[in-house]
């Protein structure tokens, strides 16, 4: 091989060909969608929407200003948003003079489709976040040993695409109780000999002639490297040192006194937020993350936990950003245990299920929904969930597999009491087509449930938003919940007459033409998720319905099936939520230029789950952050 | 990420700079008079979402106001003489938000104004009335201010593509920090007065734990920098709750030296011979909400009456959510609010006021009860209750409902319905902040005026 050919291959000599390739198309898809909206755009939301959402907003919509600056924050919602609704003929409203065709509506959702192109590539700012509960517990739990229940006291915190509630002040006095139980479980009592961990943190004790103030400084730097995931700073080393000096003012031993040290640590907040290390000597706008960082990144998206020492090392090394080796290196995190995270932080938000554990079941109606079955619901989901990442499976079997994980009580709501005994999950093969994934799944089926009854409603939003990735508009503001009318003359309907009651009304129709439907194909199963064919008051469950497109299905097997059949919708809608976890923040503008490059490379590995996570860490948005603009 | 060694004056003049100035309580006692000083002026801000019905709140006249109460206000009757009403005061107009009106009537009722449009996926409204009371009296007490909720503030929506956030706040630290409240009352009781052993005696803090967080604080300061402006605000509002744990420990430590001079005879007491005995609180078993509200009532009348904190707001429910199955049904608080002309949900709404008018009154009764120097503890606050509507049905806000309580150590004249008073939300909160003696020196969100219609 010539010595220029091998540079470049070193390189990555295809790679930045497609680069190339790649800014191009962008720069044509820009100058198009610029030209779409000024041509088509414009003349569409003055003919048919700036009568109301002009000048002035209605409905906090305003198509007008959105029109000056399409690519915006704010214009970029309010398209989404008008899109959504003239998408499903909720907008113009009924009494309009003017209404487009259904060509028109179809063309004007394409169009807004087009909005990614106008933004400029961008991968966002490193948004700094707060370690979750289980975060900071994994973490506390890998560097010191100690057990994570530590952390149990901490308030559960509620996720929204990463962003956390904010912090009491309470809160950090809970940190502060927590550094000091983990410092009392690190340092062995005056007079015993140093626990195994405070060997390994502060090296063996010194001698007595030792220069312990600069023992204090060498053990800071080893401490503050693990716990703020980097090297410190000498300003940091400083803080720490000071902090030992306290100590020693203060009449504290050695140990004691480094003992302090470790406790500014754990309230420092370089241990408690995922931050960048420093600002970076760029001119350039935009810059790729530093092994650090992508180090944390990584390991705290597929973990929950901090970078282990294998992590650590090649960010020492600075060889992690290289493609080859992060390619691995997400590999043999995905084979670690500790993955099992990525249901617990990623899996179950993403399926709803993070709140059956506290959702109310009528007992009466549901004397079976004990805690020990509703964790075995969880179990299920999450054993199904990580047998799809460690089997490398397509997304396809999320919504269409043959096999679940059941355990006794769990197996009795499937109807299978008699082959699971005992309160061991295991893999069981199932022969039914109405079960197997997500969408015959209890606990999916019991958390989009009320506490005594089925609501296709919520079922149908739950396909059409967590499964298919749609856009619904909400209800307007003032809409009592079905369960709320008590109307007299409602009496003796069933659940299916009485939610086709939507349809009568116009505000409603247009919606729930759209979601009841889809919630009608799983009425077969109960708030629980058991198998019926007749409803509460004894009459026949009627599950036929449609999608969308207009494809019609009579039972839960072929809703399935249909569902199975859009896979790129599926692995797009997956691959977008896990992207806007990782990154912590949503997705618009570029970002979705970058979703359509993932989808073309994951389309090729018949988008296999670990195809999906590579691609997405691999990406220019998980690997770069803007510093400047 | 190049700095000097932080050192201590740096840091404090960092804080006053930044608009927070510590305290330092010690050297202020010591060079307090002999005798005991005046009590003094607390505020507080119990709220309810939704609106009230109008007919069974608002009294005809003067003389109902006094002798027959309209349903949802009757618990009030043997204290109408301490109470305040005040009919139309109006509410932030909600335009460009008004697919939003829950999230806003939480959220504007103590800052007075709309969050800034073109940063709405983001918390950015103002400080709150409370907040700008806390940053000016709060270094004289424990706890700059005390915050509760009865549930969770973790609502999730975000209508008119508003942060979340907004459904669940009242209480802004800065225009982009929402304080958080403190729902369980065993965390607040610890809270206010230390945490209890196993043998029942207060555990004693770490005088080093406050100097330690001294300097981590100190070197926050060079991480701060590194950061983009969205970043800092996440890490001042860590930073901020550190602070307000250094000064906890800082207050302990002196509150616990001033019992040693007051016992010793060095220093004299702050207390009134006159002064009633500080309540009992005892945390309820069970999950009866009256009994819940009941206790975060009496955690303020507590931390009032012990001049732990002088400011509060409390969020007996925010927006959508509550049900109260006390009251015999189980449907939510919201769906009722949209009643027409369904009488079946007009009186399931009045219920609701009329129980959440009762906590309330419940507080102020107990706070009437207790001897403060010459005359009683509700004598010296300011209570205030109300809601972010008037109505919730049509979602109007020309007439917003706020009962007063207390005199304010002498600003407010009670015993009083005013039925044509004209102001708005924010004008009130100005009003309410002079009469507690908090300068300002721009006024509150949208207002205009002080109502001196409701001064003494």
């Amino acid at each position: 091989m010539k010595r220029s050919a091998f540079i470049l291959s070193l390189l990555g000599f295809t790679g930045f060909f497609s680069f190339m390739a790649t800014a191009m198309d962008e720069a044509t898809l820009r100058a198009d969608a610029q030209k779409v909206f000024k041509e088509k755009v414009g003349p569409f939301v003055r003919k048919y929407c700036a009568g109301c959402h002009g000048s002035r907003a209605k409905a906090g919509i305003n198509l007008q200003s959105a029109l000056k600056n399409p690519s915006g924050e704010s214009g970029s919602l309010h398209f989404k948003k008008a899109a959504a609704n003239v998408k499903v003929h909720d907008m113009p409203p009924e009494d309009s003079s003017k209404k487009p065709t259904d060509a028109e509506r179809r063309q004007f959702v394409e169009w807004i489709g087009k909005l990614k192109y106008l933004a400029p590539r961008d991968p966002g700012p490193f948004v700094i976040r707060r370690l979750t509960k289980t975060e900071y517990a994994n973490t506390l739990r890998d560097l010191y040993g100690v057990d994570s229940s530590v952390a149990d006291s901490l308030p559960d915190e509620v996720v929204g695409e990463g962003f956390l509630n904010s912090i009491s002040a309470l809160q950090s006095e809970q940190f502060l109780g927590i550094a000091n139980k983990v410092v009392a479980q690190v340092l062995a009592p005056e007079g015993k000999a140093p626990t195994a961990v405070q060997k390994r943190l502060f090296g063996e004790a010194p001698p007595e002639d030792a220069d312990l103030r600069k023992a204090a400084r060498v053990a800071a730097n080893s401490l503050a490297r693990d716990a703020y995931r980097r090297p410190p700073t000498d300003a940091e080393l400083d803080v720490l040192v000071d902090v030992y000096d306290l100590g020693r003012d203060n009449k504290l031993n050695h140990t004691a006194a480094q003992g302090l040290m470790l406790k500014a640590v754990l309230v420092s907040p370089q241990f408690l937020f995922i931050t960048p290390a420093g600002e970076p000597e760029s001119k350039e706008n935009i810059v790729p993350l530093d092994d650090f960082q992508l180090a944390s990144r990584l390991s705290y998206l597929l973990w929950s936990a901090p970078p282990d020492a294998e992590l650590a090392a090649l960010a020492d090394k600075g060889e992690l950003h290289k493609p080859g080796v992060l390619r691995a290196q997400v590999g043999r995190l995905l084979q670690d245990t500790r993955a099992r995270a990525l249901f617990d932080g990623f899996g179950a938000q993403w399926l709803g299920i993070n709140k059956l554990d506290g959702q109310v079941f009528d007992p009466k109606r549901f004397p079976q929904m004990t805690q020990a079955l509703r964790t075995a619901m969880i179990e299920e989901a999450r054993l199904f969930f990580g047998s799809i990442v460690s089997e490398n499976q397509s997304v396809v079997q999320f919504v269409n597999s043959d096999y679940t994980f059941l355990n006794e009580p769990l197996a009795k709501v499937y109807g299978l009491g008699q082959s699971v005994r005992g309160p061991k999950m295991r893999r069981v093969k199932l022969t039914n087509p109405n079960r197997g994934g997500i969408l015959g799944m209890p606990a999916t089926l019991a958390t989009t449930s009320f506490p005594n009854r089925t609501s296709p409603v919520n079922r149908g939003v739950w396909v059409l938003e967590q499964i298919l990735g749609e856009r619904i508009p909400p209800p307007p503001a003032d809409i009592p919940e079905l369960g709320e009318q008590e109307h007299k003359d409602v009496k003796g309907l069933t659940l299916r007459q009485l939610t086709e009651r939507h349809q009568s009304e116009a505000t409603c129709r247009n919606c729930h033409k759209i979601l009841d439907p889809i919630g009608f194909g799983l009425e077969n199963f109960d708030a629980i998720g058991r198998w019926r064919d007749k409803n509460n008051e004894g009459l026949p469950i009627d599950s036929a319905g449609q999608l969308p497109d207009g494809k019609k299905f009579s039972t839960p097997a072929e809703l399935k099936r249909l569902l199975a059949q859009r896979e790129a919708d599926l692995a797009r809608n997956l691959t977008e939520r896990l992207m806007a976890y990782a990154l912590g923040r949503q997705l618009g503008g570029y970002d979705d230029v970058v979703i359509d490059q993932i989808m073309v490379k994951i389309a090729k590995e018949n988008y296999r789950m670990r195809a999906i996570i590579t691609e997405v860490i691999t990406s220019y948005l998980f690997t770069h952050r803007r510093i400047k603009g | 990420m190049k700095m000097k060694n932080p050192s201590h004056i740096d840091r404090r003049t960092f804080l006053k700079g930044a608009g927070v100035t510590l305290a330092l309580p010690f050297m202020d006692s010591l060079a307090s008079a002999a005798a005991p000083t005046k009590p003094p002026v607390r505020l507080a801000f119990m709220y309810m979402p939704h609106g009230v019905i109008m007919d069974q709140f608002w009294p005809k006249d003067q003389e109902a106001f006094l002798k027959a109460q309209p349903p949802i206000i009757r618990s009030l009757k043997p204290i109408m003489d301490q109470c305040l009403m005040m009919k139309g005061i109006s509410g932030v107009p909600i335009n460009p938000f008004n697919g939003a009106p829950h999230a806003l009537e939480l959220s504007t009722w103590l800052t007075g104004r709309l969050p800034e449009a073109n940063s709405r996926g983001r918390i950015n409204i103002a400080i709150s009335a409370d907040q700008i009371m806390a940053n000016y009296v709060g270094a004289h007490t424990l706890l700059p201010s005390l915050e509760l909720a009865t549930m969770p503030q973790t609502w999730k929506e975000n209508q008119e593509g508003l942060h979340e956030g907004y459904y669940n706040h009242c209480s802004y630290r800065s225009p982009t920090q929402p304080v958080p409240a403190e729902t369980d009352p065993r965390n607040v009781l610890n809270r206010l007065f230390g945490k209890r052993g196993k043998e029942g005696k207060v555990t004693r803090t770490n005088p080093l734990d406050r100097q330690m967080l001294d300097r981590v604080l100190g070197g926050a300061r060079d991480l701060r920098k590194t950061l983009a402006k969205v970043d800092q605000q996440k890490l001042d509002e860590y930073l901020d709750s550190v602070r307000s744990v250094e000064r906890r420990i800082a207050a302990i430590e002196t509150r616990q030296q001033e019992a040693a001079f007051e016992k010793n005879g060095v220093a004299p007491s702050k207390r009134h011979a006159t002064d009633s005995a500080p309540i009992e609180v005892k945390i309820p078993e069970g999950d009866k909400r009256s009994k819940y509200m009941q206790v975060m009532c009496d955690l303020t009348v507590l931390a009032f009456q012990t001049d732990t904190t002088r400011v509060s707001t409390y969020v007996g429910s925010r927006p959508n959510g509550a049900s109260y199955p006390e009251l015999g049904f189980s449907n939510q608080h919201h769906s009722q609010t949209h009643y027409g002309s369904d009488q079946e949900k007009i009186r399931k709404v009045a219920a609701i006021n009329q129980f959440n008018v009762d906590q309330f009154a419940y507080m102020v009764k107990k706070m009437h009860a207790l001897k403060e120097g010459d005359g009683t503890l509700l004598d010296n606050c300011i209570m205030m209750w109300g809601s972010g509507l008037e109505d919730g049905n049509k979602h109007r806000r020309d007439n917003l409902p706020f009962i007063l309580a207390g005199k304010g150590g002498g600003a407010l004249k009670t015993g009083r319905f005013l039925s044509g008073v004209k102001g708005n939300q924010a004008d009130l909160l100005t009003t309410l902040l002079a009469c507690v003696g908090v300068p300002l020196d721009r006024p509150i969100g949208i207002a205009t005026q002080q109502i001196e219609a409701i001064k003494a």
